[in-house]
């Protein structure tokens, strides 16, 4: 901060002392009830926050270590979603309003407006500032000019600059999935990730071009997203040029590959001529695409908190012989054991990327599935798994047969299967392709046109110790090779219409008849 | 005038079909699944039938229409509709049972099934009809005590429990959306508030295998907490859901 500006704030700071002095001795209940809201703040804060942002507010809760991000450190007064300018370090209130009552979606930070009033939120905010003595106002607001409306133009013009030496890209990756070369790390030496900004939902403000507008321009503090707006920066962006970076940013919102909570359903389309072997083959666009939830596996042993896939889409085409699933989730890292660069930005090991489908070994009878995960004693699964190699050995395909998470034998031999991947772009694309009846039913699923399959999916980012039981998983949904159109419906109710048809007939002759008799 | 019997019927089957459909479908707001529905309204049906025809009078009454309609020429023009829009439905019926469906199988599940009398918890065999809270007393003996118990409770809860059942205990955990059954809302008033400690205690310590079938063990996915925390914990994050929700725990007393 320059020497002038320091100027402008201590004059503020004596006026406001000499206003907040005058304002005090004409109402003497108004120091109690200032007195008071940090009180009710630091009530709120040890019921409510301090579980997370630790009792001497420095982000050390107990489950720091478990959470990616970590909870945020106050005591070092920056904060990382705020609209004063990149220059200023103090947030607006409004900004910490925000947070702190909507949540921050992608953390563990939920939004509070449920249950903590709007006079809460400030006493609560007046208790965090004490943290780091916090007393000023920010002096220096973000100037957002005209906005620029989103246009073809205005994207085109935005992608240009987001791609122009390497300005974004270098962090955010070629299609923004976030798939660096880089290992970044905060001013703590935790290490972040740049936003995926094809999920706008993993957005901890929205992906609205006013709000991508802000973060461009004043940068996140404490991380290493800069601000575009500095001019000192060597990539630095007029405002209107940030405005078209926004609209270009919000464009690249992911719309087919979205989790529709309502669908549980992967559904097989029939193929006529011969099942794609590639993950590229353009067939695939006519099998509809399903996107499911991935958490982490914190529910059997060696529980592994802070996975780095968050969501998997699935497509499958079948055809007389032979089922194959494609499989797309975004990673940010190729992670090939024994190649210098992903050893590089990996985070301590390296292993395989990998994925696995699971199906249980055979069809449930009822609606009892074997255990969501691995399986039990007493209903086995079959896990389909593909691992991407290393620079040493090729991809691989195995079958696991499992009946629980501890209890998980590699089959020998790989019973019709087959599978090969290819990374582009922060995007892994998987093809998994087995024979629908295999030589061992009692150890493999066979599959029939029509039926409704459990089916689940787990997978491992090797750059991020991910391996054994450390992984992502989906709970189950259902596949359905879905049937032809046949005639057979069709024939059965003719004939069964028919045939009460004639039964009618014959007991209304009988009935008329037996009357004209008995007449 | 009197209402023919056999419109009586009709008219308490089409009653009770629709009443199911009203309390379920939109005043329970829990969609009755149609195979249900069909199973429930043979029963019905089977009933009705039996009242209907309790002796030979009353069999006679509830047929006569239908015999006038079919012996009757007065009503020919009826029984030729009839007779046509009878095999019609059939034959709709048929087709739209065997046509092909996309609609994944539904499953239904009891969400706080009865508790066994004991279950083997800790390695030992616990009887959880006569199961208290060690620390409940110290509720009124040494609140200053319960409240560290409770605070104790808080971080088990946060480093263990969060993740599903949200840090507000709502249910809204950052990974809730990803399972299915949805983790349970402890602040709703119809899970904890309803229940005795424990029955939380058999809930946590086994986890979701073990349940009994009826509540599909096999999808839930709360972990069997025995397997990574002690018994005292459990006990403190017991008093922990409590004391942030405000609810108070059922106990033998109301019983
Ligand atoms: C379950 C843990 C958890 C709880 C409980 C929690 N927070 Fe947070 N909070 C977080 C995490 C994690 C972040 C960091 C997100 C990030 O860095 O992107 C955070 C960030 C914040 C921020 C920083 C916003 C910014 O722009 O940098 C504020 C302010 C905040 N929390 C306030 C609160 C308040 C007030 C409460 C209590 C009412 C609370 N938090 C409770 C986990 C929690
Ligand atoms: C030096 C690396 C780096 C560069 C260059 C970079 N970013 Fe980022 N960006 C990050 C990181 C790291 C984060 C995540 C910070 C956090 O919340 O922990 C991020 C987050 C974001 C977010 C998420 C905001 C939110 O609400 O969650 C947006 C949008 C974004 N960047 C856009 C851009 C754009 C546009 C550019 C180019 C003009 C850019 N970034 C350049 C590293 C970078």
């Amino acid at each position: 901060m320059g020497a002038r500006m320091m100027g402008v704030l201590s004059i503020r700071n004596v006026l406001r002392g000499v206003l907040t002095a005058g304002i005090l001795a004409l109402l003497p209940n108004v120091t109690l009830a200032q007195a008071s809201d940090e009180e009710n703040g630091e009530v709120i804060y040890a019921k409510r926050c301090l579980q997370c942002h630790g009792e001497d507010g420095d982000g050390l809760g107990p489950a720091a270590e478990r959470l990616n991000p970590p909870p945020r450190d106050f005591t070092l007064g920056m904060f990382k979603f705020k609209t004063s300018a990149f220059d200023d370090d103090i947030a607006n209130d409004a900004d910490l309003i925000r947070m702190i009552r909507d949540g921050m979606p992608g953390t563990a930070m939920p939004g509070w407006s449920d249950m903590l009033s709007e006079q809460d939120i400030l006493d609560v905010i007046a208790y965090i500032k004490i943290f780091a003595d916090l007393g000023e106002e920010a002096e220096l607001q973000l100037d957002y000019g005209t906005q620029v409306t989103s246009s073809p133009e205005s994207i085109a013009a935005g992608k240009l600059l987001f791609e122009d030496g390497e300005r974004c890209t270098e962090c955010h990756g070629l299609e923004g999935k976030g798939n660096a070369l880089k290992k970044l790390k905060d001013d703590n030496g935790d290490r972040t990730w740049p936003r995926n900004l094809t999920k706008p939902w993993t957005f901890r403000a929205s992906n609205d071009p006013k709000d991508i507008f802000t973060r461009i321009s004043v940068g996140i503090p404490t991380t290493q997203m800069p601000s575009f707006a500095d001019p000192k920066s060597k990539k630095k962006l007029t405002i209107e040029e940030r405005w078209n970076v926004a609209n270009y940013v919000a464009s690249l919102a992911k719309t087919e590959q979205v989790v529709h909570p309502d669908n549980f359903v992967v559904q097989a389309s029939r193929v006529e001529g011969t099942l794609p072997v590639t993950p590229e083959d353009e067939l695939w666009g006519t099998a509809p695409s399903s996107t499911f939830i991935m958490v982490p596996q914190i529910v059997g042993q060696d529980r592994f908190f802070t996975t780095a896939n968050d969501t998997i889409s699935a497509r499958a085409l079948y055809d007389d012989d032979k089922i194959a699933i494609l499989l797309e989730w975004d990673d940010r890292t190729q992670s090939i054991p024994g190649d210098p660069k992903a050893i590089s930005i990996a985070d301590e090991e390296i292993f395989q990327d990998a994925v696995a489908v699971q199906f249980p070994q055979s069809m449930p009878k009822g609606m009892e599935k074997p255990y969501f995960l691995m399986g039990d004693a007493a209903k086995p699964v079959n896990l389909w798994r593909w691992s991407s190699g290393t620079t040493e050995d090729p991809e691989t395909a195995t079958i696991i047969d499992a009946i629980g998470i501890n209890n998980q034998v590699t089959r020998e031999g790989h019973a019709g299967l087959s599978a090969s991947g290819s990374y582009k772009n922060g995007t892994w694309r998987v093809v998994m392709t087995r024979t629908l009846k295999t030589g061992s039913p009692e150890n493999d699923l066979q599959f029939e046109e029509g039926r409704f399959v459990p089916i689940s999916f787990f997978a491992w980012d090797g750059s991020n110790s991910e391996v054994g039981t450390a992984h992502a998983m989906t709970t189950w949904y259902w596949l359905q090779m879905t049937p032809r159109a046949s005639s057979k419906p069709m024939v059965y109710a003719i004939g069964s219409g028919l045939l009460i048809f004639v039964i009618l007939l014959w007991w209304g002759r009988g009935a008329s008849s037996r009357r004209q008799k008995s007449a | 005038m009197r209402i023919p019997r056999l419109l009586q019927a009709i008219l308490v089957l089409a009653g009770v079909y629709f009443g199911f459909i009203v309390v379920f479908d939109y005043i329970l707001e829990a969609v009755i699944p149609r195979s249900l529905l069909t199973m429930y309204m043979f029963f019905v049906t089977a009933g009705v039938f039996m009242v209907f025809t309790y002796d030979e009078d009353q069999t006679r009454e509830l047929v006569a229409p239908i015999k006038a309609m079919v012996e009757n020429p007065q009503y020919r023009m009826i029984r030729n509709v009839v007779f046509t829009i009878i095999p019609l439905l059939v034959g709709f019926g048929v087709y739209t049972k065997m046509r092909p469906s996309f609609d994944a199988p539904i499953e239904l599940r009891t969400i706080h099934p009865a508790p066994p009398s004991t279950a083997q918890i800790f390695g030992r065999r616990v009887n959880l009809l006569e199961l208290q809270n060690p620390f409940r007393k110290f509720e009124k003996e040494d609140p200053e005590q319960f409240a560290e118990l409770v605070a104790e409770g808080a971080t088990v809860y946060i480093e263990n429990c969060q993740y599903c059942h949200g840090d507000k205990l709502d249910g809204k955990g950052p990974y809730a959306e990803g399972l299915n059954p949805t983790p349970l809302n402890f602040q709703d008033i119809g899970t904890i508030a309803q229940l005795q400690e424990s029955y939380l205690f058999w809930r946590i310590t086994t986890g979701g295998p073990g349940l009994p079938s009826e509540a599909a063990p096999w999808i839930s996915s709360m972990p069997v907490w025995q397997n990574f925390l002690e018994e005292d914990e459990i006990w403190k994050v017991i008093l922990f859901l409590y004391d942030y929700t405000g609810h108070e725990p059922r106990s033998w007393g109301h019983e």
